[in-house]
């Protein structure tokens, strides 16, 4: 896992759609393609996924994200608000234009009484907690691949899972 | 009707106190019949369900109520099974299923301490059990064996005999608690019900941590265990009969009892002996609702007694950041507690406590924290990983007094099968509530020992529930002031017997299980008392076979 920001935008290329990739390339500035570079190269099937890809890059401050899990997130976040691919388009322009670091992004929200303001939440759980929706409606869509458990993969199982053999949690973790 | 059923023994519940007195009436000879409202569930089915689910913090998410055996649900949202007349809320949780509510426990299968028998002798609070620790010795033992459990020399519990295994494998967090607390406080090993070897065929502990909701593995003995084990003897369980009426005869004996099926069928099963096991809500609720001419008030209940001196165990707690990386959630969730607050003179003036270490991972609480603190970014990952290594959290199992104004009664209110739903009167008295403010000193304590910075208490007068439902039904010598005598025996009525926590008089510091199941042996062997050679013979064969 990499928390750094990588500066400079990679060689990335693909010959065999360069439009796919000008489709996700175009919806970034230099910006967000600063805090994403690798998202340049990505493929998207539309423009809504792409900006779901970009914006969900840049709130759970990835390199990669994997396809099918984006794929399957965006598709329950959508089911849930039909308005939710023309909000990512307009939280993914407002951090494009006014540079906004992801870190004072929910508070600039909040203080502007922005009507955005709920969804990075959605958008930041759907990724680390694996669940969608809320209340009642709450569905898990992943579990050993929530973001929170791939961050500590190194030292926790997701609970259920065997650590490992009889007493080998007696040891120091790292 | 269908067939007419009849046995020797009827078992209403088939949790595992209900089911360990079966079995071992069933070895002694006797036809005995479970009763079980709920369904059967399958331990894979359970884990699949919690994988699934999207409370995963619930433990109760997994076991989602039949819809003719309801239980209380609070997560997402309050299903309105258990009624709550207040003033303090009591959110019990419990599951109507085969094996009942140890699907989902930890498994801490502690014994009292001596004292907890005689409160009222020593410190003039509460009541006096029925019986002394020593007479208690051999039934633990004897459950303990049975469930197989693990633990540690110096827990303030005398035995006669040793534990059946060692101590399960302490997690590094809990040995740097151990280590660093040394010797304010003297950290050890929770006693459980949890494999540090094979044991009765089940394996050693993995370290799945998800202990509550599921033992994935079945290194935990659980409910399941005691009905396979039932079954095993000889015991025939039906699951999904909700038994909704207790008959007596003219002379005051239990004749039957009645059940509905999940379409409402009704049944009728006779006996001769009944032993009422679905716990310390549901088995109340039943006397209340099998009220008569001859008994208006309920069976049971001469005394105006059943559902009465509800108690449980409330908890305050602190969390903070340790200055060391102590990464919970490797290993079991409960594995260690400090037990030397559990008894003392101070228990005149307030009430006693065990401290409990949580070794629950604190990924997702850590996570569902940082969402809500709107961080995000890469500083989300680095911020995550830092707390869930040092977030530790401690909390305390404060001791409950009698309380006839503490109580289940009937709601007006019924489930979906027509049957009053159970409702709660509850409060917590000035002696626990004062226990709880001296424990936030050793909350403190601990903090600054562990280096712990960030440290939040629950708020004041506030309290989670452990679920450890007792008193309800209590045993006692004085048929004016109690349901059952010392052998789980009803005072009114000579044929019904009541294994469950709820017999217990006092609710002590320590989680109800082993010692409603050692209680519950003890009232078998007073239905059909083993030849003492057997008995020993019976022991030894459970131990050789427990080493294999």
């Amino acid at each position: 896992m990499t928390n750094e920001i990588q500066q400079v935008v990679p060689h990335h290329d693909d010959p065999a759609d360069p439009s796919r990739r000008r489709l996700l390339a175009g919806l970034l500035t230099a910006y967000t393609a600063s805090l994403i570079p690798w998202a340049l190269a990505q493929p998207a099937p539309h423009a809504d996924r792409g900006a779901f890809t970009a914006l969900s890059a840049i709130l759970v401050g990835r390199q990669a994200l994997d396809a099918t899990q984006t794929a399957r997130l965006y598709d329950a976040l959508v089911a849930d608000d039909a308005h939710f691919p023309a909000d990512v388009q307009s939280l993914l322009t407002l951090i494009n234009q006014r540079q906004i670091d992801p870190l004072q992004l929910q508070n600039v929200l909040d203080t502007e009484h922005s009507p955005l303001a709920p969804l990075p939440r959605k958008i930041v759980g759907a990724w680390y907690l694996g669940v969608v929706g809320s209340g009642e409606a709450a569905r898990c869509i992943d579990y050993e691949t929530a973001l929170n458990a791939v961050a500590v993969a190194d030292v926790l199982k997701p609970p259920t899972y065997a650590y490992g053999t009889y007493g080998r949690w007696a040891n120091k973790p790292i | 009707m269908s067939e007419q059923l009849s046995a020797d023994i009827v078992v209403i519940g088939s949790g595992i106190v209900g089911s360990l007195a079966a079995r071992r009436l069933a070895l002694q000879g006797a036809s005995v019949l479970i009763l079980e409202a709920g369904p059967r569930l399958n331990r894979g089915r359970v884990v699949a369900a919690f994988r699934n689910s999207p409370i995963k913090g619930n433990w109760m998410g997994a076991y989602p109520p039949s819809p003719w055996a309801p239980h209380p649900i609070y997560v997402p949202k309050d299903n309105g099974y258990l009624k709550q007349a207040g003033p303090y809320p009591y959110p019990a949780e419990y599951i109507r299923a085969v094996g009942g509510t140890t699907w989902h426990w930890a498994a801490m299968a502690w014994r009292l301490v001596p004292n907890d028998v005689r409160i009222k002798t020593l410190y003039g609070v509460g009541v006096d059990w029925p019986m002394t620790y020593e007479e208690l010795d051999p039934w633990y033992q004897e459950a303990e064996e049975l469930i197989g459990v693990a633990g540690a020399p110096d827990t303030g519990s005398p035995r006669s005999q040793p534990f059946p295994m060692e101590p399960v494998a302490e997690p590094w967090s809990m040995r740097r608690f151990c280590e660093r607390l040394a010797p304010a406080y003297a950290v050890v090993a929770n006693t459980v019900a949890r494999n540090s070897r094979s044991y009765g065929g089940r394996p050693a502990c993995v370290g799945n941590n998800s202990c509550q909701p599921i033992c994935p593995v079945n290194a935990q003995y659980i409910g399941e265990n005691a009905v396979a084990a039932a079954e095993a003897a000889g015991v025939r369980l039906i699951e999904n009969a909700v038994v909704y009426r207790i008959e007596h005869d003219a002379q005051g004996r239990i004749a039957a009892v009645h059940y509905f099926d999940p379409d409402k069928g009704t049944h009728r099963v006779t006996g001769k002996t009944f032993i009422l096991a679905a716990n310390g809500i549901e088995s109340p609720k039943l006397l209340l609702l099998s009220a008569s001419d001859k008994y208006p008030n309920g069976l049971a209940n001469g005394s105006d007694m059943v559902g009465r001196h509800l108690m449980d165990h409330p908890s305050s707690s602190i969390t903070f950041y340790a200055d060391e990386e102590l990464w919970l959630g490797r290993g079991p969730q409960s594995p260690s507690s400090i037990n030397t607050l559990r008894d003392g003179a101070f228990r005149s003036q307030h009430a006693p406590y065990r401290l409990d270490f949580t070794n629950i991972s604190q990924v997702l609480s850590v996570t569902q924290d940082l969402i809500k603190e709107g961080v995000y970014g890469a500083e989300f990952d680095k911020q995550l990983r830092w707390r869930a290594a040092h977030q530790v959290s401690l909390k305390n199992v404060l001791e409950v007094l009698p309380d006839p104004d503490n109580r289940i009664t009937l709601s007006s209110e019924k489930d979906a099968m027509g049957i009053p739903k159970p409702e709660a009167h509850y409060s917590i008295g000035d002696y626990t509530r004062r226990g709880a403010d001296v424990s936030k000193a050793d909350f403190t304590r601990i903090a600054e020992l562990m280096g712990g910075t960030g440290l939040r208490y629950s708020a004041d007068g506030q309290f989670a529930n452990n679920q450890h439902i007792t008193g309800t039904m209590s045993m006692g010598n004085d048929p004016k002031t109690s349901v059952v005598d010392g052998f789980g025996r009803t005072h009114d009525h000579e044929n019904l017997f009541i294994c469950s926590t709820g017999v217990m008089p006092t609710a002590a510091t320590m989680n109800s299980t082993l010692t409603a199941i050692a209680l519950a042996l003890r009232t078998a062997e007073h239905i059909l008392p083993k030849p003492a050679d057997v008995h020993a013979a019976a022991l030894n064969a459970e131990r050789e076979a427990s080493l294999s």
